[in-house]
C-alpha cells in the first residue's frame, strides 16, 4: 500500500474516487445532494479515478526514484 | 497575468457539509503529497530543481498548470465575457506557437547548458550583471504575484462565501507552505498535476450544463453580437471589435512579443520543462503541454461567452445574473463565480469552489518555488555566500520558501490596503517581461550579441515600456506623461506597450552589440544556435520527435482558427 502511495497516478485516482463517493453516497443519504448533476459528476469522477489509479500503467510512476 | 478588479458586492453561495468535506479532502491530499515526497529530498537540487528526474507526462501537465493560476482562470473567463471568442487568441495565436517554438528551438539551450534557472542561462550566455538584473526583477515579480494571488483568493472567498479574510489568507498560505517546505519543487509540481485535473474536471460540468441551458453554441451565436462570436472576422480595424485592436497589433503584440516573452523566457513555466529526465523529454514537455492547452478555451473562455449570452434579453428567462462593477457596468471578473453559484448544486458546488482554491494555490506554489530557486542559486549563492556545502543551500532553500510565503502574505495585506497596487504591479511586470524575449532571441540566434548589448537593451526596453504607457490612454489608465494616443481597451494598450518595448530592446541590443566586443565562439558552444550541435531524433518514431509533433499542433491550431474565424 505504501508503494502505491508513492505513485502519483494512484494518488490522483484515489482523490477522485473519494470525491465521487462523497457525491454519490451523499446523494443517497441527503436530499441536499440528491441532484442529477451530482450523480453524473460523481460517476464521471469514479470512472476517471479508477482508470487513473488502477488501469493506466504508464502513469505508474514513483513520486521519486 | 490578468489584473483583478475590486470586489464590492456579493454573490451568496451557501456551502453544506458535503462541500466542506470535499475542500478538506483536497487539503489533506495536497499536504499528504508533501509528506510523501519529503523522504526523497536529500540535496538542494532535489529541493529546488527536482534533480531533473520527473516523467514527461508530469512535466507537461505541470507546465500548463503553472499558468493555470486563478488570475488566469478567472481572468480568461472574464475576458471571454468582455471580449467574446476573441479571447481564444491568447491560446491559438499566442500560447501554442510560443510553446512549439520553445520546445523545438529554445529548450536545447536551456536544458543543454545545464543551467539551473533562466537567470543562470543569461549568466552563461552574457554576464553576471544581466543575470543579476533578471534574477532580482524575477524574484520581486514572483513574490508579488504570489501575494496578489493570495489576496485575490481571500477576497473572493470573503465575497462569495463570507469567509473571514484573515483566516483565508493564513489557511491558504499555510497549506502551500507545508507542502512546498516539505517537498520543494517536486511537491509543488505533483500537486500542480492534481490541481490541473481538479480544475479541468471540476469546471467541465459547468460548461456542459451552462452551454445546454443557453441552447447550445448555435443559439449563443444567435443572441450575441457577431463580433463576440468570431475570432478574426472583425479584426480588420480596431474600431470594429471589442478588444479595440487590429489583427496586425494582435499578431505582433500578443502572438509574438507577449506570448513568446512569457512562454519562452518566464522561469516559472520554463522550470517545469527543465525538470525533465532528458533532452528529448525537455523538448517535448511544452509540445505535449500544448495539446491540452489548445482545448483549454473550452474550460476558461467558453464559460465567459456563455455568461454574457445568458444576460441577453432572449435568454432572460434563465434567471442568470451577474453583479455590477459599481459604475453601472457588469463586473466581468465575477463571471465564473456567478456561473458556479447559478448552476452548481451542493456537492458539485464544493468541487467548483475547490477547483477555484486549487487554481489559486497552484499559482502561488508555482511562484514560490520559482522564487526560491532563483533567490537561492542566482542571488544568495552568486552574490552573498559562495562555496558552501550542499546541505547549507538546502537549508537556505527551505528558509527562502518560508520567507517567500511570509512576503506573499505581507504583499496580500498591502494589496488589501491599496487596491490600486494590483494594477500598478501588473503594469510593472509587463514593463519587465515585455522586452525580455528580444534579449533571448538575439542571444540564442545571433552570436555577435554582446553582454553589454543585452544589458542595455533590456534597460532601454523596460524604459520604453514605461514611456509608451505614459503616452497612451486606455480605460482611464496610462497617459501619465501626456495622453498622446487613446486606445479602446486596456488589453490593446498592453499589446502596444509590449510591442514598443520589444522593438526598442531589439534595436538597442543590436546597436550596442555592434560597438562592443562579443564573447569568443569557444565560450558560446551550447548557448548559440549556430555553434551548437542539434539533437537528432531521426531514429525515433514520429511521435517521439519534436518537429513532427510541433507541425501537427500548428496545423490543428490553424484549423481551429479557421473554424472560429
Amino acid at each position: 500500500m505504501y508503494k502505491k502511495l508513492n505513485n502519483l497516478g494512484f494518488v490522483i485516482g484515489t482523490f477522485f474516487i473519494i470525491i465521487s463517493l462523497i457525491l454519490l453516497i451523499g446523494g443517497l443519504l441527503s436530499d441536499a445532494l440528491d441532484n442529477t448533476l451530482d450523480y453524473y459528476t460523481g460517476f464521471s469522477f469514479l470512472i476517471f479515478g479508477f482508470l487513473m489509479a488502477f488501469f493506466n500503467r504508464k502513469n505508474d510512476t514513483p513520486l521519486r526514484d | 497575468m490578468r489584473p483583478f478588479q475590486t470586489f464590492s458586492y456579493s454573490i451568496d453561495m451557501r456551502l453544506h457539509i458535503a462541500d466542506y468535506l470535499i475542500i478538506v479532502v483536497y487539503f489533506l491530499f495536497v499536504i499528504g503529497v508533501g509528506f510523501i515526497i519529503k523522504k526523497k529530498i536529500k540535496t538542494s537540487n532535489d529541493f529546488l530543481t527536482s534533480g531533473r528526474n520527473i516523467p514527461l507526462w508530469i512535466t507537461s501537465l505541470a507546465f500548463i498548470s503553472a499558468n493555470l493560476g486563478a488570475q488566469e482562470v478567472l481572468g480568461m473567463v472574464a475576458s471571454g465575457a468582455k471580449y467574446g471568442i476573441m479571447t481564444v487568441h491568447f491560446y491559438w495565436v499566442g500560447a501554442i506557437f510560443a510553446m512549439v517554438f520553445l520546445g523545438v528551438f529554445m529548450m536545447p539551450f536551456y536544458y543543454g547548458s545545464r543551467a539551473r534557472s533562466v537567470p543562470e542561462f543569461l549568466k552563461l550566455r552574457f554576464d553576471e550583471k544581466t543575470r543579476g538584473l533578471n534574477a532580482i526583477s524575477f524574484a520581486v515579480m514572483t513574490v508579488f504575484s504570489s501575494g496578489i494571488s493570495l489576496y485575490a483568493l481571500a477576497k473572493l472567498l470573503e465575497v462569495i462565501l463570507h469567509w473571514d479574510f484573515d483566516v483565508s489568507i493564513w489557511m491558504a498560505a499555510g497549506i502551500v507552505m507545508i507542502y512546498t517546505f516539505l517537498g520543494g519543487l517536486t511537491s509543488a509540481v505533483y500537486n500542480e498535476v492534481l490541481q490541473f485535473f481538479l480544475i479541468v474536471l471540476g469546471l467541465s460540468p459547468l460548461v456542459v450544463v451552462a452551454l445546454h441551458d443557453a441552447g447550445g453554441w448555435a443559439n449563443i451565436k444567435e443572441v450575441l453580437q457577431p463580433e463576440l462570436t468570431h475570432a478574426w472576422k472583425y479584426m480588420g480595424s480596431a474600431d470594429t471589435n471589442p478588444m479595440g485592436i487590429n489583427f496586425m497589433s494582435l499578431i505582433f503584440g500578443l502572438g509574438f512579443v507577449m506570448s513568446f516573452g512569457y512562454w519562452c523566457t518566464d522561469f516559472l513555466v520554463v522550470q517545469r520543462a527543465m525538470m525533465a529526465k532528458n533532452m528529448n523529454a525537455a523538448q517535448r514537455t511544452p509540445i505535449i503541454a500544448a495539446i491540452p492547452k489548445m482545448f483549454m478555451p473550452l474550460i476558461v473562455v467558453l464559460p465567459g461567452v456563455i455568461a454574457i449570452a445568458l444576460l441577453q434579453p432572449a435568454l432572460a428567462s434563465k434567471g442568470f445574473t451577474m453583479p455590477s462593477d459599481g459604475k453601472g457596468g457588469i463586473d466581468y471578473t465575477m463571471a465564473l463565480p456567478s456561473l458556479i453559484s447559478h448552476y452548481y448544486p451542493t456537492g458539485v458546488l464544493g468541487v467548483g469552489i475547490t477547483a477555484l482554491i486549487a487554481s489559486f494555490m497552484s499559482g502561488m506554489a508555482g511562484n514560490v518555488t520559482a522564487f526560491n530557486s532563483v533567490f537561492t542559486f542566482d542571488i544568495y549563492q552568486s552574490y552573498f555566500v559562495k562555496h558552501k556545502s550542499d546541505r547549507h543551500y538546502l537549508i537556505v532553500g527551505k528558509v527562502v520558501t518560508v520567507a517567500g510565503i511570509l512576503l506573499s502574505i505581507v504583499t496580500a495585506y498591502i494589496a488589501k490596503s491599496f487596491n490600486n497596487i494590483n494594477d500598478f504591479l501588473q503594469l510593472v511586470f509587463s514593463f519587465v517581461n515585455g522586452p525580455l524575449f528580444a534579449t533571448f532571441l538575439l542571444g540564442m540566434f545571433w552570436k555577435r550579441t554582446t553582454s553589454n548589448g543585452a544589458f542595455f537593451g533590456l534597460l532601454a526596453g523596460t524604459i520604453a515600456a514605461a514611456v509608451t504607457h505614459g503616452l497612451t490612454l486606455a480605460e482611464a489608465k496610462g497617459g501619465w506623461i501626456y495622453p498622446l494616443y487613446e486606445i479602446q481597451s486596456g488589453m490593446g494598450q498592453a499589446f502596444i506597450v509590449a510591442s514598443f518595448s520589444w522593438i526598442v530592446n531589439f534595436v538597442t541590443t543590436i546597436v550596442v552589440s555592434l560597438f562592443t566586443k562579443p564573447k569568443p565562439d569557444s565560450e558560446l558552444v551550447g548557448l548559440v544556435y549556430s555553434l551548437t550541435e542539434k539533437p537528432s531524433y531521426h531514429q525515433d518514431k514520429w511521435y517521439l520527435r519534436v518537429v513532427p509533433l510541433g507541425l501537427i499542433l500548428l496545423a490543428v491550431t490553424i484549423i481551429l482558427n479557421i473554424i472560429f474565424f
